[in-house]
């Protein structure tokens, strides 16, 4: 027994591993660039096409902390042509128009003079102040206009990859330079990093993007995430994040909180209704279950056939809305509140846990309606299906021979084998009570995970989602777990030893 | 008694001979599947919806199917051209009509002909905004310019919502993007389900073998066919799909033309290899093993979450919903498949089909395939509804659907926003139903008519 509970978490491991994998390749493709995101939102305004220096560092220190300026996976394909550092490259737009670079020309030294130059290049026109009393005799504000004009296309300039554009921008450049005297010093420069530009026309190398190459990271972004940026094992030395494995889930896109924190504080109330629901089910579908498949063909069975049958094709978010729109709605019949799972004050500072659980009763009662119903009809078919196989078995038509109470016959000896597939479906109703959470949660406005995820695919908020998705496909492999233990255990037909 | 009275009705012998030609499992499934009152009804609803969903836009369209006007007759619901020039005959004006905003209702045609719903999905009906009820006073502009109560021909039979658009006119298009998210999306899963489960039940562990240099060499090649195809064309392929176009298919076509080029390349050149001494030993490829596994990973990530999760970064239109459902909901159809495919390949017909030496694909496709769809077909008919069930639960939260689709689900979820607009979510709530209800009952009546074995 032993034995096979350990190999069953020997397999539990790779496909934790793959869960982690798959929610990481989502991550990864994730649009956008969240540092953009997180510092500009942050603090917008400023001059159009320029950074603070304090924007830059606060970016660096995100890249940072978000682990983003290290390479994405153990391995990667590339060709030949390509540099393994390209990562490094600060910006996702540059990044990309460099790799587009590198994908139409294959000469990487030749791209990265050019964009070193180009760097250069940038870096000084955004360094330039205007000597006041060189622009007197111009429009003041034209000539910010201009500067700023210059600002803008330079920054463009490094993240354009179609030849033509680039040509464009080159030539818009210089016609900009040209416009006053003091900016002719620009000239030479620009045409430096243009000629860099017609080098690296000239020697392209196509034939290097034909010929792969692997890259091997040892630090990397997954390990990174799953392991911590510290020691792998132990965890030590860890700056910013701790890890998956020691349930460190990251940092959010929007309050910049750890997630862990968050979803800490959700994951009650998200698995307070699951598990209730699943256990309410349980009690309420086996009964059920029984007495259709004992009075087979009668008018209880039949009925309630239809009616389970029904209830399994309801959609739940159909009879949530439908419920609070009868009795949680004032003009109609106001029973229950309408969301939340507390009053919106909170509770009372003198209330006692009991208290709490009393005030606390009537916002779950509709919830707990939705999340039970449709288990409950897929358990009392599972229910009635076993029972009625068991019931043809040739050891309960003995049990009938010898004269034993119906009674007996069916709660005694049949009832007890018959629980065996109810069983193993515990690890298929829970994903689904999980799952059913994020419609339910949202209708009833539950702070719970699946409300934190519509909130957080509101936001893109791409650590969040992942972070739950991991979560809860952990918590159902946990579910199978014990499912396929405890199936271990009430029948002992089954031997795992093998 | 039916025997009886077909004999009293006459020619016994005609009657044999039509059951002999007959006696094949499908007439036999197909007179199960009918006696089954439930699934047969369902069936016949089904059809109901399938012509609804193909005739939308002639039943409920705000553009009349015929229009005769100052002497000029068009079909403004067919016409593919979004403008129609009409030149008065008697002052020689032109006037130009723009199909889709033109007030049909109150042109003053010579003859017009409306569709029987006449409101399109989408166009509001300011005069009627703010959630009018079914039952409620209507208004309507007549050609007057007078507000007058809505004539019976124009009314909105199931109300409106908050910007005045039809929720009937909603629901009938509605009825398009559920049946075909649901068919496409199973369309998708059942090839991928039932190719996998037949491989992992006819191959198992230790079926297919090969020897260990042909084995390499193909994973190497794999990796070259995948370079070639995907990573060197990515910015191609990349671009191919933000320009929204037939381009994607095309570009796609290529990457797949190559990677099949270069794997069979490769295929070729390990047979080569494994000729070699070190080489040549054998090894058993365990399909049976990586497919199982693949499933129990799939089955232990909850489905919509999983499917929220990809959502999120994938751009929201239907036809990537319609991949995401399909590509996560294959498991049910392959576990079903894969469990027949076990039976089968130990039956004696397909040990007779080995001996005679058939080519191990000639067997699963002449041979296996078509007696072992079935639990296939019954786990379709099952997977559709929870395809509808998730395509509608993801529009009532407004994931991975674009804004301006509408569908049941988006429906429902704007009657959330006014609870007394009860007409909002009860007759999506009940379309949704209905749908779900028909495919589970057709799954039910499948599973009966298909496996006779569960007959008492």
């Amino acid at each position: 027994m032993l034995r096979y509970i350990l190999r069953r978490i020997l397999i539990f491991i790779p496909t934790l591993i793959v869960i982690t994998l798959l929610g990481f390749i989502i991550s990864v493709n994730a649009p956008g660039d969240p540092i953009e995101r997180m510092v500009t939102a942050a603090q917008s305004g400023g001059e159009v096409g320029t950074q603070t220096i304090n924007q830059i560092e606060q970016k660096k220190f995100w890249r940072k902390k978000l682990g983003l300026d290290l390479p994405i996976f153990y391995f990667s394909i590339s060709s030949l042509s390509r540099p393994d550092t390209l990562y490094k490259v600060f910006d996702k737009n540059e990044r990309e128009a460099l790799d587009r670079l590198v994908d139409r020309y294959g000469n990487w030294e030749y791209i990265s003079e050019y964009f070193l130059s180009l760097n250069n290049f940038y870096n000084s026109v955004i360094g330039f102040k205007p000597d006041t009393t060189l622009i007197k005799e111009y429009d003041q504000n034209a000539v910010i206009e201009t500067i700023n004009q210059v600002k803008f296309e330079a920054l463009a300039l490094k993240s354009t990859y179609q030849h033509n554009m680039i040509e464009a921008k080159f030539t818009k450049l210089s016609l900009l330079l040209a416009y006053y005297p003091f900016l002719s010093k620009f000239q030479a420069p620009l045409g430096n990093v243009h000629y860099k530009y017609i080098d690296v026309e000239k020697n392209s190398s196509t034939w290097k993007n034909y010929i792969p190459k692997m890259n091997f990271y040892a630090k990397n972004q997954y390990h990174r995430w799953v392991f911590g940026d510290g020691n792998w094992l132990t965890g030590e030395g860890s700056q910013f994040t701790k890890g998956l494995i020691r349930f460190d889930f990251g940092t959010s896109y929007v309050t910049k909180q750890p997630i862990t924190d968050v979803i800490g504080a959700k994951i009650g109330w998200s698995m307070f209704f699951a598990l209730l629901s699943v256990v309410l089910s349980y009690f309420v579908s086996i009964p059920v279950g029984v007495k259709a498949a004992a009075k087979r063909g009668s008018r209880f069975d039949r009925t309630s056939s239809i009616v389970l049958f029904m209830l399994y094709s309801l959609p739940s978010f159909w009879i949530a809305t439908i419920l609070l729109m009868t009795f949680a709605n004032p003009d109609v019949i106001h029973w229950f509140p309408a969301s939340g799972v507390k009053p919106a004050t909170g509770y009372p500072e003198t209330a006692s846990l009991l208290d709490r659980m009393l005030i606390s009763l009537p916002y779950c009662i509709l919830p707990m309606i939705c999340y039970t119903y449709s288990s409950f009809a897929f358990l009392s078919r599972t229910m009635r299906v076993s029972m009625i196989e068991i019931i043809g078995q040739d050891y309960i038509r003995t049990a009938r021979a010898k004269g034993l109470p119906e009674n007996k016959v069916i709660w005694k000896h049949a009832f007890r084998n018959s629980l065996l597939p109810i069983i193993t479906v515990f690890a298929h109703i829970f994903p689904a009570a999980m799952g059913g959470s994020v419609i339910l949660e949202t209708i009833f406005t539950i702070p719970g995970m699946g409300y934190e995820t519509i909130f957080a695919f509101q936001n893109n908020n791409y650590p969040m989602i992942i972070a739950v998705l991991t979560i809860t496909g952990f918590l159902t492999l946990v579910g199978y777990l014990i499912s396929d233990v405890l199936y271990a255990v009430v029948d002992p037909r089954i031997s795992f030893s093998r | 008694m039916k025997e009886q009275e077909e004999v009293t009705n006459g020619t016994v012998a005609v009657e044999t001979e039509v059951a002999k030609k007959d006696f094949s499992f499908r007439s036999y499934a197909w007179k199960q599947f009918k006696k089954n009152k439930a699934a047969y009804w369902s069936y016949k609803v089904l059809l109901f919806l399938i012509v609804l969903a193909l005739l939308a836009p002639l039943l409920a369209n705000d553009m009349p199917l015929y229009v005769r006007y100052k002497g000029y007759s068009f079909f403004p619901a067919f016409s593919f051209s979004n403008k129609i020039e009409v030149k008065d005959p008697e002052t020689g004006n032109i006037e130009i009509l723009q199909l889709d905003i033109a007030d049909w209702k109150r042109l003053d045609a010579e003859s017009i002909i409306f569709a029987p719903i006449v409101y399109s999905p989408n166009k509001s009906d300011l005069l009627n905004a703010e959630y009018v009820s079914p039952g409620g006073e209507q208004l309507f502009k007549n050609k007057e310019g007078e507000t007058v109560a809505m004539p019976t021909r124009f009314r909105h039979w199931l109300g409106t919502n908050k910007r005045g658009e039809d929720v009937l006119a909603g629901l009938i298009h509605g009825t398009r993007i559920s049946l075909s998210i649901g068919i496409f999306s199973m369309g998708i899963a059942s090839l991928l389900g039932i190719s996998l489960g037949a491989m992992a039940g006819y191959f198992g562990d230790r079926r297919l073998s090969t020897t260990r240099g042909s084995f390499w060499t193909f994973v190497i090649g794999l990796i070259f066919a995948f370079y070639y195809s995907f990573i060197m064309r990515t910015y191609k392929l990349g671009d191919a799909l933000a320009s929204s176009g037939v381009s994607i298919f095309f570009e796609l076509f290529i990457s797949l033309l190559i990677f099949a080029v270069i794997t069979t390349t490769f295929y070729f050149l390990g047979k080569k290899v494994g000729k070699i001494k070190f080489f040549s030993k054998q090894v058993f490829i365990r399909v049976d093993s990586i497919i199982s596994r693949t499933i129990e990973i799939l089955i232990s990530i909850p489905n919509l979450l999983l499917i929220i999760s990809i959502a999120a970064v994938a751009r929201p239109s239907m036809l990537n919903l319609m991949m995401i459902i399909g590509l996560t909901n294959w498991t049910n159809i392959a576990r079903l498949t894969r469990a027949e495919f076990l039976r089968i390949q130990n039956l004696d017909y397909i040990q007779a089909a080995r001996s005679t030496g058939l080519s191990e694909f000639k067997i699963i496709f002449r041979h296996a395939l078509p007696n072992g769809l079935a639990p296939g077909f019954v786990a379709i008919a099952f997977g559709v509804a929870a395809a509808i069930l998730i395509e509608s639960s993801l529009s009532f939260l407004g994931v991975g659907v674009p804004p301006e689709t509408v569908t049941w689900g988006s429906l429902l979820n704007a009657g959330r926003e006014q609870f007394s607009a009860w007409w909002l979510v009860i007759f999506p709530g009940l379309a949704i139903f209905v749908t779900v209800t028909v495919y589970n009952l057709l799954g039910e009546g499948l599973r009966d008519a298909l496996d006779p074995r569960l007959k008492k």
